[in-house]
Protein backbone atom coordinates (compact mmCIF):
# COMPACT_ATOMS: atom_id res chain seq x y z
CA UNK A 1 0.00 0.00 0.00
CA UNK A 2 1.28 3.70 -0.86
CA UNK A 3 1.81 5.82 2.29
CA UNK A 4 1.93 9.54 2.24
CA UNK A 5 0.29 12.35 3.53
CA UNK A 6 -0.77 15.41 2.03
CA UNK A 7 -1.18 16.57 -1.34
CA UNK A 8 2.60 17.02 -2.25
CA UNK A 9 3.58 13.67 -0.95
CA UNK A 10 0.53 12.30 -3.05
CA UNK A 11 1.65 13.96 -6.45
CA UNK A 12 5.16 12.53 -5.59
CA UNK A 13 3.75 8.81 -4.63
CA UNK A 14 1.75 8.87 -8.22
CA UNK A 15 4.15 10.05 -10.10
CA UNK A 16 7.05 7.65 -8.71
CA UNK A 17 4.60 4.98 -9.65
CA UNK A 18 3.85 6.05 -13.17
CA UNK A 19 7.44 6.71 -14.07
CA UNK A 20 8.02 3.14 -12.47
CA UNK A 21 5.49 1.17 -15.25
CA UNK A 22 6.10 3.36 -18.17
CA UNK A 23 9.29 5.03 -19.46
CA UNK A 24 7.40 8.06 -20.92
CA UNK A 25 7.14 9.52 -17.61
CA UNK A 26 9.56 12.33 -16.94
CA UNK A 27 9.58 15.14 -14.35
CA UNK A 28 10.21 18.32 -14.93
CA UNK A 29 10.80 20.82 -11.79
CA UNK A 30 11.98 24.60 -11.86
CA UNK A 31 14.14 23.92 -8.20
CA UNK A 32 11.00 22.23 -6.83
CA UNK A 33 11.78 18.96 -5.93
CA UNK A 34 12.09 18.97 -2.36
CA UNK A 35 9.18 21.21 -2.32
CA UNK A 36 6.76 18.90 -4.16
CA UNK A 37 8.31 16.03 -2.06
CA UNK A 38 9.62 14.38 -5.22
CA UNK A 39 12.98 13.62 -4.13
CA UNK A 40 13.43 10.42 -4.73
CA UNK A 41 11.85 10.25 -7.57
CA UNK A 42 14.60 12.08 -8.76
CA UNK A 43 17.10 9.86 -7.24
CA UNK A 44 15.61 6.47 -8.71
CA UNK A 45 15.41 7.89 -12.12
CA UNK A 46 17.91 10.84 -12.68
CA UNK A 47 17.95 10.72 -16.27
CA UNK A 48 14.04 11.53 -16.30
CA UNK A 49 14.44 15.02 -13.52
CA UNK A 50 14.93 17.30 -15.26
CA UNK A 51 16.15 20.18 -13.13
CA UNK A 52 15.71 23.99 -15.13
CA UNK A 53 16.57 25.90 -11.89
CA UNK A 54 14.20 28.95 -11.09
CA UNK A 55 13.14 29.17 -14.00
CA UNK A 56 8.73 28.75 -14.55
CA UNK A 57 9.26 29.46 -18.03
CA UNK A 58 11.98 27.35 -19.00
CA UNK A 59 10.66 24.36 -17.19
CA UNK A 60 6.82 24.68 -19.33
CA UNK A 61 9.26 25.03 -22.43
CA UNK A 62 11.42 22.44 -21.77
CA UNK A 63 7.83 20.28 -20.98
CA UNK A 64 6.84 21.21 -24.27
CA UNK A 65 10.06 20.45 -25.65
CA UNK A 66 9.88 16.72 -23.90
CA UNK A 67 6.66 16.72 -25.21
CA UNK A 68 6.69 16.96 -28.82
CA UNK A 69 8.94 13.58 -28.93
CA UNK A 70 5.90 12.02 -27.01
CA UNK A 71 7.43 11.58 -23.49
CA UNK A 72 5.00 12.26 -20.75
CA UNK A 73 6.40 15.21 -19.00
CA UNK A 74 4.66 16.33 -15.26
CA UNK A 75 5.61 19.76 -13.78
CA UNK A 76 5.56 20.40 -10.73
CA UNK A 77 5.83 23.60 -8.41
CA UNK A 78 3.67 26.69 -7.00
CA UNK A 79 0.97 26.92 -8.91
CA UNK A 80 0.89 30.99 -9.37
CA UNK A 81 4.41 30.97 -10.55
CA UNK A 82 3.17 28.75 -13.67
CA UNK A 83 -0.42 29.86 -14.35
CA UNK A 84 1.03 33.63 -14.23
CA UNK A 85 4.84 33.41 -14.60
CA UNK A 86 5.19 31.13 -17.25
CA UNK A 87 1.00 31.25 -18.03
CA UNK A 88 1.59 32.11 -21.81
CA UNK A 89 3.94 29.23 -21.87
CA UNK A 90 1.72 27.13 -20.35
CA UNK A 91 -1.12 28.87 -23.29
CA UNK A 92 0.83 28.76 -26.29
CA UNK A 93 3.16 26.12 -26.25
CA UNK A 94 1.27 23.61 -24.30
CA UNK A 95 -2.53 24.83 -24.97
CA UNK A 96 -2.07 25.98 -28.50
CA UNK A 97 -0.23 23.40 -29.20
CA UNK A 98 -2.11 20.70 -27.63
CA UNK A 99 0.77 18.84 -25.67
CA UNK A 100 0.79 16.26 -23.26
CA UNK A 101 1.87 17.95 -20.23
CA UNK A 102 0.90 17.57 -17.25
CA UNK A 103 0.82 20.37 -14.34
CA UNK A 104 0.44 20.03 -10.78
CA UNK A 105 0.35 23.73 -9.06
CA UNK A 106 0.72 23.83 -5.61
CA UNK A 107 0.19 26.38 -2.68
CA UNK A 108 -3.20 27.17 -4.07
CA UNK A 109 -5.42 29.25 -2.23
CA UNK A 110 -4.97 30.92 1.28
CA UNK A 111 -4.97 27.35 2.76
CA UNK A 112 -1.99 26.20 0.27
CA UNK A 113 0.01 29.06 1.06
CA UNK A 114 -0.63 29.98 4.48
CA UNK A 115 2.11 30.85 6.72
CA UNK A 116 4.25 31.98 3.25
CA UNK A 117 1.37 35.58 2.84
CA UNK A 118 0.51 36.21 -0.21
CA UNK A 119 3.21 35.97 -2.19
CA UNK A 120 2.99 32.39 -2.26
CA UNK A 121 -0.75 32.24 -1.94
CA UNK A 122 -2.61 31.73 -5.39
CA UNK A 123 -6.01 32.57 -5.47
CA UNK A 124 -5.77 33.27 -9.50
CA UNK A 125 -5.09 30.06 -11.09
CA UNK A 126 -8.16 28.78 -12.19
CA UNK A 127 -9.28 31.85 -13.37
CA UNK A 128 -6.42 31.92 -15.92
CA UNK A 129 -6.50 27.90 -16.45
CA UNK A 130 -10.13 27.49 -17.52
CA UNK A 131 -9.84 29.76 -20.12
CA UNK A 132 -7.41 28.12 -21.88
CA UNK A 133 -8.88 25.62 -24.68
CA UNK A 134 -7.59 22.05 -24.65
CA UNK A 135 -6.88 21.90 -20.57
CA UNK A 136 -8.84 19.53 -18.45
CA UNK A 137 -8.85 21.24 -14.78
CA UNK A 138 -8.76 18.80 -11.95
CA UNK A 139 -9.35 19.99 -8.25
CA UNK A 140 -9.41 17.24 -6.00
CA UNK A 141 -10.02 17.61 -2.20
CA UNK A 142 -7.66 15.66 -0.17
CA UNK A 143 -4.38 13.91 -0.51
CA UNK A 144 -6.68 10.58 -1.63
CA UNK A 145 -7.90 12.03 -4.81
CA UNK A 146 -4.52 13.78 -5.51
CA UNK A 147 -3.13 10.94 -5.81
CA UNK A 148 -5.71 9.44 -7.83
CA UNK A 149 -6.11 12.84 -10.26
CA UNK A 150 -2.18 12.44 -10.81
CA UNK A 151 -2.91 8.90 -12.08
CA UNK A 152 -6.37 9.87 -14.01
CA UNK A 153 -4.23 12.74 -15.92
CA UNK A 154 -1.53 10.41 -17.11
CA UNK A 155 -4.58 8.63 -18.80
CA UNK A 156 -6.07 11.66 -20.89
CA UNK A 157 -4.05 12.93 -23.64
CA UNK A 158 -3.35 16.68 -23.68
CA UNK A 159 -2.54 18.89 -21.34
CA UNK A 160 -3.85 18.95 -17.39
CA UNK A 161 -3.86 21.11 -14.60
CA UNK A 162 -4.30 19.76 -11.27
CA UNK A 163 -4.57 22.16 -8.05
CA UNK A 164 -2.15 21.46 -5.20
CA UNK A 165 -2.35 22.53 -1.41
CA UNK A 166 0.40 23.11 1.21
CA UNK A 167 0.72 19.38 1.73
CA UNK A 168 -1.23 19.26 5.03
CA UNK A 169 -4.52 18.66 4.16
CA UNK A 170 -7.19 16.93 6.03
CA UNK A 171 -8.01 13.47 4.57
CA UNK A 172 -11.48 12.64 3.91
CA UNK A 173 -11.61 10.44 0.80
CA UNK A 174 -11.29 6.57 1.13
CA UNK A 175 -8.50 5.31 0.35
CA UNK A 176 -8.11 3.97 -3.92
CA UNK A 177 -11.74 6.08 -3.83
CA UNK A 178 -12.09 6.64 -7.65
CA UNK A 179 -11.26 10.32 -9.19
CA UNK A 180 -14.96 10.92 -10.36
CA UNK A 181 -14.94 11.13 -14.32
CA UNK A 182 -18.30 12.86 -13.93
CA UNK A 183 -16.89 15.94 -12.06
CA UNK A 184 -19.00 15.51 -9.05
CA UNK A 185 -19.27 13.38 -5.74
CA UNK A 186 -22.19 13.81 -3.28
CA UNK A 187 -21.10 13.57 0.20
CA UNK A 188 -24.41 14.90 2.01
CA UNK A 189 -27.80 14.46 0.56
CA UNK A 190 -29.56 16.21 3.92
CA UNK A 191 -32.17 17.91 2.08
CA UNK A 192 -32.49 20.09 -1.12
CA UNK A 193 -33.02 23.68 0.88
CA UNK A 194 -29.75 24.40 -0.51
CA UNK A 195 -26.95 22.66 -2.52
CA UNK A 196 -23.29 23.11 -1.34
CA UNK A 197 -20.86 22.46 -3.92
CA UNK A 198 -17.29 22.44 -2.82
CA UNK A 199 -13.90 22.97 -4.82
CA UNK A 200 -11.08 21.57 -3.26
CA UNK A 201 -9.44 21.69 0.27
CA UNK A 202 -12.14 23.45 1.98
CA UNK A 203 -14.48 20.57 1.58
CA UNK A 204 -14.47 19.26 5.38
CA UNK A 205 -15.39 22.89 6.72
CA UNK A 206 -17.93 22.48 4.03
CA UNK A 207 -19.60 19.39 5.41
CA UNK A 208 -19.01 20.38 9.03
CA UNK A 209 -21.40 23.50 7.99
CA UNK A 210 -23.89 21.27 6.63
CA UNK A 211 -23.57 19.42 10.15
CA UNK A 212 -24.36 22.73 11.77
CA UNK A 213 -26.58 23.66 9.27
CA UNK A 214 -28.31 20.07 9.93
CA UNK A 215 -28.65 20.76 13.57
CA UNK A 216 -30.52 24.03 12.86
CA UNK A 217 -33.26 22.37 10.58
CA UNK A 218 -31.52 23.65 7.23
CA UNK A 219 -30.72 20.57 5.32
CA UNK A 220 -28.22 20.74 2.92
CA UNK A 221 -26.74 18.62 0.14
CA UNK A 222 -22.94 18.65 -0.35
CA UNK A 223 -20.86 18.01 -3.53
CA UNK A 224 -17.65 17.99 -4.16
CA UNK A 225 -16.55 19.25 -7.83
CA UNK A 226 -13.54 18.14 -8.60
CA UNK A 227 -13.60 18.98 -12.30
CA UNK A 228 -13.86 22.58 -13.29
CA UNK A 229 -15.29 23.22 -17.09
CA UNK A 230 -15.48 18.89 -17.45
CA UNK A 231 -17.00 17.52 -20.88
CA UNK A 232 -20.21 16.52 -19.38
CA UNK A 233 -21.61 18.03 -16.56
CA UNK A 234 -25.01 16.27 -16.71
CA UNK A 235 -24.49 14.94 -13.34
CA UNK A 236 -24.08 18.44 -11.73
CA UNK A 237 -27.18 19.54 -13.87
CA UNK A 238 -29.34 16.86 -12.17
CA UNK A 239 -28.81 18.24 -8.41
CA UNK A 240 -28.59 21.34 -9.61
CA UNK A 241 -32.53 21.25 -10.86
CA UNK A 242 -33.28 19.84 -7.35
CA UNK A 243 -32.94 23.03 -5.50
CA UNK A 244 -33.78 27.08 -5.38
CA UNK A 245 -30.63 28.15 -3.77
CA UNK A 246 -27.03 26.51 -4.86
CA UNK A 247 -23.92 27.50 -2.38
CA UNK A 248 -20.27 27.28 -4.13
CA UNK A 249 -17.41 27.41 -1.60
CA UNK A 250 -14.09 27.44 -2.85
CA UNK A 251 -10.31 28.80 -1.74
CA UNK A 252 -9.67 30.86 -4.86
CA UNK A 253 -11.27 34.45 -5.81
CA UNK A 254 -14.43 34.68 -6.24
CA UNK A 255 -14.12 35.58 -9.91
CA UNK A 256 -12.75 32.86 -12.33
CA UNK A 257 -13.40 29.15 -10.26
CA UNK A 258 -16.05 26.99 -9.25
CA UNK A 259 -18.35 30.24 -8.53
CA UNK A 260 -18.11 31.10 -11.77
CA UNK A 261 -18.08 27.58 -13.59
CA UNK A 262 -21.20 26.81 -11.44
CA UNK A 263 -23.36 30.59 -12.15
CA UNK A 264 -22.47 29.52 -15.88
CA UNK A 265 -24.05 26.39 -15.88
CA UNK A 266 -26.66 27.33 -13.58
CA UNK A 267 -27.53 30.77 -16.47
CA UNK A 268 -27.17 28.06 -19.30
CA UNK A 269 -29.15 25.59 -17.88
CA UNK A 270 -31.45 25.96 -14.81
CA UNK A 271 -31.36 29.65 -13.56
CA UNK A 272 -31.59 29.26 -10.08
CA UNK A 273 -29.92 31.45 -6.75
CA UNK A 274 -26.16 30.87 -6.68
CA UNK A 275 -24.01 32.72 -3.88
CA UNK A 276 -20.60 32.18 -4.02
CA UNK A 277 -18.07 31.93 -1.11
CA UNK A 278 -14.73 32.58 -2.18
CA UNK A 279 -12.19 35.21 -1.88
CA UNK A 280 -12.79 38.99 -2.89
CA UNK A 281 -9.18 40.51 -1.58
CA UNK A 282 -5.57 38.95 -1.32
CA UNK A 283 -5.15 37.32 2.25
CA UNK A 284 -1.82 37.24 4.85
CA UNK A 285 -0.01 35.02 6.62
CA UNK A 286 -1.81 32.64 9.50
CA UNK A 287 -1.63 29.83 10.62
CA UNK A 288 -3.86 27.70 7.99
CA UNK A 289 -6.79 26.73 10.54
CA UNK A 290 -7.35 30.75 11.92
CA UNK A 291 -6.49 31.90 8.17
CA UNK A 292 -9.00 30.14 6.69
CA UNK A 293 -12.03 30.95 9.31
CA UNK A 294 -10.74 34.65 8.99
CA UNK A 295 -11.25 34.42 5.63
CA UNK A 296 -14.87 33.38 5.68
CA UNK A 297 -14.06 29.47 5.06
CA UNK A 298 -14.93 28.48 8.96
CA UNK A 299 -17.90 25.97 8.90
CA UNK A 300 -19.67 28.82 11.15
CA UNK A 301 -19.22 30.87 8.62
CA UNK A 302 -20.30 29.03 5.53
CA UNK A 303 -23.13 28.34 7.67
CA UNK A 304 -24.11 31.66 8.07
CA UNK A 305 -23.41 32.73 4.77
CA UNK A 306 -26.06 29.36 3.89
CA UNK A 307 -28.77 30.88 5.58
CA UNK A 308 -28.73 34.67 4.82
CA UNK A 309 -28.95 33.07 1.20
CA UNK A 310 -32.17 31.11 1.60
CA UNK A 311 -33.83 34.20 4.36
CA UNK A 312 -33.24 36.37 1.62
CA UNK A 313 -34.95 34.31 -1.28
CA UNK B 1 24.57 20.85 -51.92
CA UNK B 2 27.83 23.06 -52.98
CA UNK B 3 27.84 26.36 -52.69
CA UNK B 4 26.64 27.75 -55.37
CA UNK B 5 23.73 25.39 -55.48
CA UNK B 6 23.30 26.55 -51.87
CA UNK B 7 23.31 29.98 -53.26
CA UNK B 8 20.98 29.35 -56.02
CA UNK B 9 18.27 27.89 -53.33
CA UNK B 10 18.68 30.89 -51.18
CA UNK B 11 17.87 33.09 -53.98
CA UNK B 12 14.66 30.79 -54.45
CA UNK B 13 13.68 31.08 -51.24
CA UNK B 14 13.60 34.84 -50.98
CA UNK B 15 12.16 35.23 -54.04
CA UNK B 16 9.38 33.15 -52.47
CA UNK B 17 9.07 34.79 -49.07
CA UNK B 18 8.92 38.43 -50.24
CA UNK B 19 6.38 36.96 -53.04
CA UNK B 20 4.26 35.06 -50.34
CA UNK B 21 4.29 38.72 -48.06
CA UNK B 22 3.34 40.73 -51.47
CA UNK B 23 0.65 38.75 -52.01
CA UNK B 24 -0.71 38.20 -48.59
CA UNK B 25 -0.29 41.65 -48.05
CA UNK B 26 1.22 41.51 -44.73
CA UNK B 27 4.50 39.84 -43.16
CA UNK B 28 8.14 40.44 -42.01
CA UNK B 29 10.08 40.43 -44.86
CA UNK B 30 13.45 42.23 -43.70
CA UNK B 31 13.96 39.04 -40.60
CA UNK B 32 13.20 36.61 -43.10
CA UNK B 33 15.60 37.03 -45.56
CA UNK B 34 18.50 37.91 -42.89
CA UNK B 35 18.07 34.26 -42.03
CA UNK B 36 17.56 32.97 -45.45
CA UNK B 37 20.70 31.66 -45.97
CA UNK B 38 21.02 29.70 -42.10
CA UNK B 39 17.80 28.75 -42.80
CA UNK B 40 18.67 27.09 -46.68
CA UNK B 41 22.01 25.79 -45.57
CA UNK B 42 20.25 23.59 -42.40
CA UNK B 43 17.01 22.41 -45.05
CA UNK B 44 19.21 21.50 -48.27
CA UNK B 45 22.73 20.37 -46.38
CA UNK B 46 22.76 19.69 -42.91
CA UNK B 47 19.89 18.49 -41.41
CA UNK B 48 18.88 14.78 -41.34
CA UNK B 49 14.86 14.89 -42.40
CA UNK B 50 12.99 12.91 -44.71
CA UNK B 51 9.59 15.59 -46.07
CA UNK B 52 7.94 11.69 -47.06
CA UNK B 53 8.30 10.90 -42.96
CA UNK B 54 8.11 14.12 -41.31
CA UNK B 55 7.04 13.09 -38.08
CA UNK B 56 9.86 9.93 -38.09
CA UNK B 57 11.59 10.03 -34.85
CA UNK B 58 15.12 10.55 -35.43
CA UNK B 59 15.05 13.15 -37.11
CA UNK B 60 17.02 16.48 -36.49
CA UNK B 61 14.24 18.88 -35.07
CA UNK B 62 14.12 22.49 -36.21
CA UNK B 63 12.92 25.42 -34.19
CA UNK B 64 12.27 28.83 -35.90
CA UNK B 65 12.82 30.97 -32.57
CA UNK B 66 12.08 34.38 -34.29
CA UNK B 67 9.44 33.28 -35.86
CA UNK B 68 7.86 36.02 -37.95
CA UNK B 69 10.91 35.07 -40.18
CA UNK B 70 8.87 32.66 -41.54
CA UNK B 71 8.07 33.20 -45.09
CA UNK B 72 11.53 31.83 -45.71
CA UNK B 73 10.60 28.79 -43.59
CA UNK B 74 7.37 28.09 -45.44
CA UNK B 75 9.28 28.40 -49.18
CA UNK B 76 12.03 26.54 -47.64
CA UNK B 77 9.70 23.41 -46.70
CA UNK B 78 7.81 23.70 -49.69
CA UNK B 79 11.13 23.75 -52.02
CA UNK B 80 12.21 20.60 -49.86
CA UNK B 81 9.25 18.61 -50.69
CA UNK B 82 6.87 18.78 -47.61
CA UNK B 83 3.81 19.49 -49.59
CA UNK B 84 2.33 17.60 -51.78
CA UNK B 85 1.55 19.20 -54.79
CA UNK B 86 4.34 21.82 -54.12
CA UNK B 87 2.33 25.11 -53.20
CA UNK B 88 1.99 28.02 -55.50
CA UNK B 89 0.55 30.56 -53.84
CA UNK B 90 0.82 30.47 -50.05
CA UNK B 91 -2.15 32.91 -48.94
CA UNK B 92 0.04 33.81 -45.88
CA UNK B 93 -1.68 35.19 -42.95
CA UNK B 94 -5.22 34.27 -44.77
CA UNK B 95 -8.22 32.93 -43.21
CA UNK B 96 -7.97 29.08 -43.66
CA UNK B 97 -4.66 28.76 -44.67
CA UNK B 98 -2.19 26.08 -43.58
CA UNK B 99 0.63 29.44 -43.41
CA UNK B 100 -0.25 30.74 -40.65
CA UNK B 101 1.56 34.73 -39.46
CA UNK B 102 3.39 33.01 -36.99
CA UNK B 103 4.68 29.17 -37.49
CA UNK B 104 2.13 26.33 -36.13
CA UNK B 105 2.78 22.79 -36.02
CA UNK B 106 -0.50 21.66 -36.22
CA UNK B 107 -0.99 23.47 -39.46
CA UNK B 108 1.80 23.15 -41.89
CA UNK B 109 3.64 19.59 -42.29
CA UNK B 110 7.20 19.71 -41.46
CA UNK B 111 6.97 22.49 -38.20
CA UNK B 112 8.02 20.78 -34.90
CA UNK B 113 7.25 23.11 -32.81
CA UNK B 114 4.87 26.66 -32.74
CA UNK B 115 6.62 29.67 -32.49
CA UNK B 116 6.53 33.68 -32.73
CA UNK B 117 6.06 34.30 -29.00
CA UNK B 118 9.95 35.51 -28.50
CA UNK B 119 12.28 34.08 -26.75
CA UNK B 120 11.00 30.40 -25.97
CA UNK B 121 12.94 28.38 -28.57
CA UNK B 122 15.86 28.24 -26.91
CA UNK B 123 14.13 26.35 -23.78
CA UNK B 124 11.99 24.29 -26.10
CA UNK B 125 15.20 23.12 -28.26
CA UNK B 126 16.93 22.10 -24.49
CA UNK B 127 13.28 20.02 -23.92
CA UNK B 128 13.65 18.64 -27.05
CA UNK B 129 17.89 17.80 -27.07
CA UNK B 130 17.11 16.40 -23.86
CA UNK B 131 14.50 13.98 -24.78
CA UNK B 132 16.80 12.94 -27.24
CA UNK B 133 19.56 11.82 -24.64
CA UNK B 134 16.83 10.46 -22.92
CA UNK B 135 15.65 7.97 -25.21
CA UNK B 136 19.29 7.80 -26.29
CA UNK B 137 18.16 9.37 -30.17
CA UNK B 138 20.87 10.62 -32.23
CA UNK B 139 19.07 13.63 -33.47
CA UNK B 140 20.32 17.14 -32.95
CA UNK B 141 17.90 20.20 -32.28
CA UNK B 142 18.78 23.57 -34.15
CA UNK B 143 17.09 26.33 -33.20
CA UNK B 144 17.63 29.83 -34.91
CA UNK B 145 16.89 33.08 -32.48
CA UNK B 146 17.26 37.14 -32.92
CA UNK B 147 19.42 38.82 -31.66
CA UNK B 148 16.84 41.35 -30.22
CA UNK B 149 14.95 38.30 -29.42
CA UNK B 150 17.70 37.82 -26.70
CA UNK B 151 16.45 40.58 -24.39
CA UNK B 152 14.00 37.94 -23.21
CA UNK B 153 15.18 37.01 -19.98
CA UNK B 154 13.22 33.75 -20.55
CA UNK B 155 16.40 32.69 -23.21
CA UNK B 156 18.75 33.02 -20.55
CA UNK B 157 16.54 30.21 -18.34
CA UNK B 158 16.78 28.01 -21.15
CA UNK B 159 20.88 28.86 -21.61
CA UNK B 160 21.42 28.14 -18.02
CA UNK B 161 19.09 24.54 -18.28
CA UNK B 162 21.31 23.55 -21.62
CA UNK B 163 24.42 24.16 -19.60
CA UNK B 164 23.59 22.40 -16.91
CA UNK B 165 22.15 19.50 -18.46
CA UNK B 166 25.14 19.27 -21.08
CA UNK B 167 23.06 19.84 -24.21
CA UNK B 168 25.90 19.27 -26.73
CA UNK B 169 22.90 17.60 -29.40
CA UNK B 170 21.24 21.65 -29.58
CA UNK B 171 23.23 24.03 -31.99
CA UNK B 172 21.61 27.21 -31.61
CA UNK B 173 22.25 29.99 -34.63
CA UNK B 174 21.63 33.76 -33.42
CA UNK B 175 20.79 35.70 -36.59
CA UNK B 176 22.81 38.36 -35.45
CA UNK B 177 21.70 41.66 -37.80
CA UNK B 178 21.58 44.47 -35.60
CA UNK B 179 17.55 45.55 -35.57
CA UNK B 180 14.71 44.90 -33.58
CA UNK B 181 11.47 46.31 -34.02
CA UNK B 182 12.04 49.77 -33.27
CA UNK B 183 15.66 50.27 -33.57
CA UNK B 184 19.34 48.75 -33.29
CA UNK B 185 20.16 46.29 -30.36
CA UNK B 186 22.74 48.59 -29.39
CA UNK B 187 20.17 51.62 -29.11
CA UNK B 188 17.90 49.08 -26.87
CA UNK B 189 20.33 47.50 -24.22
CA UNK B 190 23.75 49.67 -24.88
CA UNK B 191 25.90 46.87 -26.62
CA UNK B 192 25.29 43.29 -28.31
CA UNK B 193 27.78 41.54 -26.96
CA UNK B 194 26.13 37.66 -27.64
CA UNK B 195 29.26 36.30 -27.79
CA UNK B 196 30.71 37.32 -24.60
CA UNK B 197 27.12 36.44 -22.92
CA UNK B 198 26.72 32.92 -24.39
CA UNK B 199 30.14 32.14 -23.81
CA UNK B 200 30.14 33.12 -19.92
CA UNK B 201 27.04 31.04 -19.74
CA UNK B 202 29.11 28.08 -20.57
CA UNK B 203 28.13 27.24 -23.98
CA UNK B 204 30.93 26.54 -27.29
CA UNK B 205 30.70 29.46 -29.17
CA UNK B 206 31.85 30.45 -32.69
CA UNK B 207 30.72 33.92 -34.69
CA UNK B 208 30.97 33.36 -38.31
CA UNK B 209 29.41 35.51 -41.34
CA UNK B 210 25.79 34.51 -41.46
CA UNK B 211 25.76 34.37 -45.59
CA UNK B 212 28.54 31.77 -46.26
CA UNK B 213 27.22 28.77 -46.47
CA UNK B 214 30.79 26.85 -46.10
CA UNK B 215 31.31 28.87 -43.13
CA UNK B 216 27.80 27.87 -41.72
CA UNK B 217 28.44 24.52 -42.61
CA UNK B 218 31.83 24.21 -40.91
CA UNK B 219 30.48 25.70 -38.23
CA UNK B 220 28.29 23.07 -37.14
CA UNK B 221 30.80 20.91 -38.08
CA UNK B 222 32.46 22.09 -34.98
CA UNK B 223 29.53 22.67 -32.96
CA UNK B 224 28.86 19.05 -33.08
CA UNK B 225 32.58 17.86 -32.24
CA UNK B 226 32.43 19.97 -28.85
CA UNK B 227 31.41 17.70 -26.61
CA UNK B 228 29.82 18.29 -23.30
CA UNK B 229 28.51 21.79 -23.93
CA UNK B 230 25.90 23.08 -25.92
CA UNK B 231 26.60 25.44 -29.28
CA UNK B 232 25.68 28.88 -29.92
CA UNK B 233 27.05 30.36 -33.83
CA UNK B 234 26.55 33.69 -33.71
CA UNK B 235 25.77 34.67 -37.26
CA UNK B 236 26.35 38.56 -38.45
CA UNK B 237 23.61 38.89 -40.89
CA UNK B 238 22.39 41.96 -42.80
CA UNK B 239 18.43 42.33 -42.52
CA UNK B 240 16.57 42.29 -45.73
CA UNK B 241 19.50 40.53 -47.61
CA UNK B 242 19.53 40.08 -51.04
CA UNK B 243 17.10 43.14 -51.86
CA UNK B 244 18.56 46.12 -52.34
CA UNK B 245 15.85 48.39 -50.74
CA UNK B 246 15.67 46.19 -47.83
CA UNK B 247 18.87 45.43 -46.86
CA UNK B 248 19.99 47.23 -43.72
CA UNK B 249 16.70 49.02 -43.70
CA UNK B 250 14.50 48.25 -40.50
CA UNK B 251 11.71 50.52 -42.36
CA UNK B 252 11.11 46.34 -43.59
CA UNK B 253 11.26 44.55 -40.30
CA UNK B 254 7.55 44.45 -41.23
CA UNK B 255 6.03 45.62 -44.35
CA UNK B 256 4.59 44.68 -47.69
CA UNK B 257 5.84 45.48 -51.04
CA UNK B 258 4.42 47.68 -53.08
CA UNK B 259 3.55 46.84 -56.83
CA UNK B 260 6.85 48.69 -57.92
CA UNK B 261 8.94 47.24 -55.04
CA UNK B 262 7.65 44.02 -56.26
CA UNK B 263 8.86 44.25 -60.20
CA UNK B 264 12.59 45.72 -58.38
CA UNK B 265 11.98 42.10 -56.00
CA UNK B 266 11.34 39.91 -58.92
CA UNK B 267 14.35 41.30 -61.32
CA UNK B 268 17.21 41.07 -58.01
CA UNK B 269 15.68 37.78 -56.63
CA UNK B 270 15.50 36.60 -60.14
CA UNK B 271 11.99 35.35 -60.09
CA UNK B 272 11.38 31.20 -60.55
CA UNK B 273 14.61 30.75 -62.21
Amino acid sequence: MVEFKGTREAFAAALYELASVNDKVVGVFPDALKAMRAVSFGETYPDRYIECGIAEQCAVDVAAGLASTGLLPFVGTYCGFLTMRAGEQMRTFVGYTDLNVKFIGVNAGVLGGEREGVTHQFYEDLAFITSLPNFTVLTPADPEQMYEAVKYAAEICGPVYIRGGSGREIEIYEKDAPFSRDGITVWKEYGTDAVLFSSGYVLDRVLAAAELLKEQGVNVTVADINILYGKNPSRILELMVKTDQIITIEDHNINGGLGSYISRLAVENRPVKVKRIALTDYAESGPAKELADAYGFSPEGIADTVKKALASQ
Amino acid sequence: MNTQELQKMAKKLRYEAVRMVYEGKDGHPGPALSCADIVTTLYFDIMNVDPNNPEYPDRDRFILSKGHACPVWYAALNKRGYFNPKVEHFQLRQLSSMFQGHPSMHSTKGIDMTSGSLGNGIAIGAGMATAAKIQKRNYYTYVICGDGELQEGVCWEGVNMANGRKLDNLIVFVDRNGWQSYKTVEFTVGQNNIADRFRAFGWHTQEIDGHDYDAIKCAVAIAKSAKGRPSAIICDCVKGKGLSYMENNNAWHKGVPNDEQWEIAKRELGGED
